[in-house]
């Protein structure tokens, strides 16, 4: 079962939900450069109503990153 | 954006557009910060604005806009607004015919304007919009452009450069609108301004206004209004606002 943080970073990453694992990292992916981060930054905040500061943003270099962001911050993940 | 007590960064400000500019912002309540080389003109800016405060800046020189840009954030945190206006007019013909033969462009000269017209907004925004998204500010970066950017004869440089920002404002607005920081800018036709007429001569200033529609040169004021509308309007974002009386039609 795929949750929507999953299927959320497959659409903005353009790849399959399937590809989404704690593991996939910045740096394995050549279309998640700068632009795509700042991309997916700012569908995180629309989606999730919340607001990412400049150190969270700066680590989240990975799913995994992002999930445990988001659960400090109190997102279901 | 409402402007009120936005700290807004103006660069070029001591006299022509960037004073009208500045006296729009002042009066809808901003706090202004003038980056300028022209420090002689600091004490007259400062009458007529009191409360604006002026830094000695050449904003060509990347060593010293990273220095006072450093000092701004320290002292003020990261700018609202960054309006990127301070420039040189240049006109000077690609070829000249002269009594030795021919003459090509000077090339100290364009890469002078170059410098001065393009560089500076390039190491002013990227100084200033790393602090804005270090700091999660949302804001707007105002390019000030010109109708010459679709290439005037007899300003290669000058058009080149304005051509080039206007090509950044949309570049940078896909790049920052995600972190909500808008680019826009504003494109001034033939303006009623000294450097203007220093630019350019008499007859040739009485044929460019029988080219424009409504027959006379624009005023500083209404390119002030014009940056005004742009910083305020949320949904405006990588465009150019073109304000040269009809010329481009």
């Amino acid at each position: 079962m795929r949750t929507n943080l999953e299927q959320l970073l497959a659409e903005v990453l353009q790849i399959p939900v399937e590809r989404v694992t704690a593991e996939l990292a910045m740096q394995d992916m050549d279309a998640w450069d700068s632009l795509k981060h700042m991309e997916l930054i700012a569908s995180l905040e629309q989606q999730l109503h919340i607001e990412l500061s400049f150190d969270e943003i700066v680590t989240m270099r990975s799913v995994g990153d992002i999930k445990r962001v988001l659960s400090a911050k109190g997102v279901a993940v | 954006m409402d402007l009120r007590e936005k700290q807004i960064i103006v660069s070029g400000g001591v006299k022509g557009l960037g004073r009208a500019i500045i006296g729009k912002l002042v009066s809808r309540g901003s706090v202004v910060t003038v980056f300028d080389i022209e420090e002689t003109g600091f004490d007259s800016l400062k009458e007529e604005y009191p409360a604006v405060e002026c830094v000695a800046c050449d904003v060509s020189n990347y060593e010293g806009v990273f220095a006072a840009t450093e000092e701004f954030f320290a002292n003020h945190g990261a700018p609202d607004v960054l309006v990127n206006n301070a420039g040189i007019l240049y006109s000077e013909p690609l070829l000249r015919f002269t009594g030795d033969g021919l003459q090509i462009h000077d090339r100290k000269t364009w890469d002078r304007v170059l410098q001065t017209n393009l560089s500076s907004v390039f190491y002013m925004t990227s100084c200033l919009v790393a602090k804005m998204v270090a700091t999660r500010t949302k804001g707007v970066v105002v390019n000030i452009g010109s109708v010459a950017a679709a290439g005037n004869p007899g300003a290669s440089a000058y058009s080149a450069t304005k051509a080039a920002v206007h090509s950044l404002t949309g570049a940078w607005a896909r790049e920052l609108g995600p972190l909500g920081i808008r680019v826009v800018a504003v494109a001034p036709g033939f303006m009623d301004t000294d450097s203007a007429r220093a630019a350019t001569t008499e007859t040739a200033l009485r044929e460019t206004i029988k080219r424009v529609p409504l027959r006379r040169l624009g005023r500083t004021e209404e390119v002030a209004d014009a940056v005004v509308a742009v910083i305020e309007n949320d949904f405006f974002n990588g465009k150019v606002f073109e304000l040269d009386g009809g010329l481009t039609i």
